[in-house]
């Protein structure tokens, strides 16, 4: 919710946010964030987090047109503020669509193409995690990711499906 | 030639620059034309939002208001208030059309009370946003079908908002002003049937004007765009004198 506040207040223009608990945390010492009086005096202590604006948000739709309009099915998580907050957006997607397809429901659109600086269509790109609805989480290829013994990390690279795409095409 | 409701549609529209991110809000006919006439009038590309979050809209005919869910078709996303008030906020609207009651000649504008705060004459319908979007704009361009000493004022009543307004479009004349702070608005162009000193009566405000040129006439697109976009008359008819 903390990092959350910082986004907001990067997407908001805005150069902190308050948040509500916090206290009794060691969070705010740990990352200098500081507490201000209610200036409408109901005489409480609201924390506030400074903005946070990452210089480049990258994330995985199912759906994006040649415009970089794209639609997320499914949960959003927090792809709204995180596009918003960023100075740059680039998009992964499984499929490449029409703009006429996506303004037959442009409310499905999470990210308007002018946001959108670059495109790239990347199908199986969550993997391997999951990307609703069209593939569900491999564990074993994760199991075998965090295998820390020597060549796990090679192996896992050497699966992954653009790899395995430009093997493909070769 | 220029009747009153092409001067100023026609204005508005020129205000449009390539690549730039240009907002339309609520009760903003004649930007709305504006914006919808720029994208078949002129060959550069810009992104066009909309109150009614449209983006890029080809609606399939023209709303009589600026928020109708008409300015959404064709649009591939809905970039809704949150979103575009958000944008403005943290620097991301390059144009944006504000309406105004009073305008003063430092740019300011008074969309909220007419006489005495506390006891007014007339209560207007607020800033809706302008407070904000005035001062976060990269420019701000208002418009009065109106040119008097009662809207263009030198003391407003109240101070709405404040900021960065670049233009104002009068059916009688383009004020511009640098958007920012301590700049005052200068005559630009004129319509060719106004002088000088039929605009300066009729403005309350105190203006730079050196050499003022007439106004370039309509281009042939433009004249074709706005006719399309209004093919019988009837938003010219709302602005021009019977």
């Amino acid at each position: 919710m903390s990092l959350v506040s910082g986004l907001r207040a990067a997407s908001y223009g805005v150069p902190f946010l308050p948040v509500a608990g916090i206290h009794g945390s060691d969070l705010p010492q740990a990352n200098g964030w500081k507490k201000i009086a209610d200036p409408y005096g109901s005489g409480q202590e609201v924390y506030v987090i400074p903005a946070i604006a990452p210089d480049v948000t990258v994330i995985h739709a199912n759906e994006v047109d040649a415009e970089g309009n794209a639609r997320v099915y499914g949960t959003p998580f927090w792809d709204h503020p995180l596009t918003r907050a960023a100075k740059r957006v680039l998009i992964t997607a499984e499929k490449l669509v029409t703009t006429e397809h996506l303004a037959r429901q442009p409310e499905l659109t999470l990210v308007p193409g002018f946001l959108v600086e670059a495109v790239a269509i990347v199908p199986n790109g969550a993997w391997p995690g999951s990307m609703h609805p069209y593939y569900e989480i491999d564990y074993p290829a994760v199991e075998r990711y965090v295998d820390e013994s020597p060549g796990a990390l090679e192996r896992h690279m050497a699966e992954a499906p653009e790899v395995r795409e430009m093997v493909n095409r070769k | 030639m220029w009747t009153s409701f092409s001067y100023l549609v026609i204005n508005l529209a020129r205000q449009i620059r390539a690549d730039e991110r240009t907002f339309s809000g609520v009760n903003s006919t004649l930007p709305m034309l504006a914006c919808l006439l720029a994208k078949r009038a002129y060959d550069f590309p810009f992104t066009y939002l909309n109150v009614s979050g449209g983006v890029n809209p080809l609606p399939s005919k023209i709303p009589h208001s600026s928020s109708d869910p008409l300015l959404n078709e064709g649009s591939a996303s809905i970039f809704s208030n949150q979103d575009f008030y958000d944008l403005c906020a943290r620097g991301g609207l390059d144009l944006v059309y504000l309406g105004c009651a009073q305008i003063d000649g430092r740019g300011r504008t008074n969309v909220s009370v007419i006489g005495n705060t506390l006891a007014p004459k007339v209560r207007l319908p607020g800033g809706g946003g302008a407070a904000v979007m005035l001062p976060t704009a990269k420019r701000v361009v208002t418009w009065r079908t109106e040119h008097s000493p009662r809207a263009l004022v030198e003391t407003l009543d109240f101070v709405t908002a404040d900021g960065n307004m670049a233009a104002l479009i009068t059916p009688l004349a383009v004020f511009a002003r640098e958007p920012r702070p301590g700049t005052r608005f200068r005559l630009v162009s004129r319509h060719p049937e106004a002088t000088l000193a039929n605009i300066t009566a009729r403005t309350g405000f105190r203006f730079d004007a050196g050499y003022v040129p007439v106004t370039p006439p309509p281009t042939e697109r433009e004249r074709a765009a706005l006719a399309s976009l209004d093919p019988d008359g009837a938003f010219a008819a709302d602005v021009n004198p019977a």
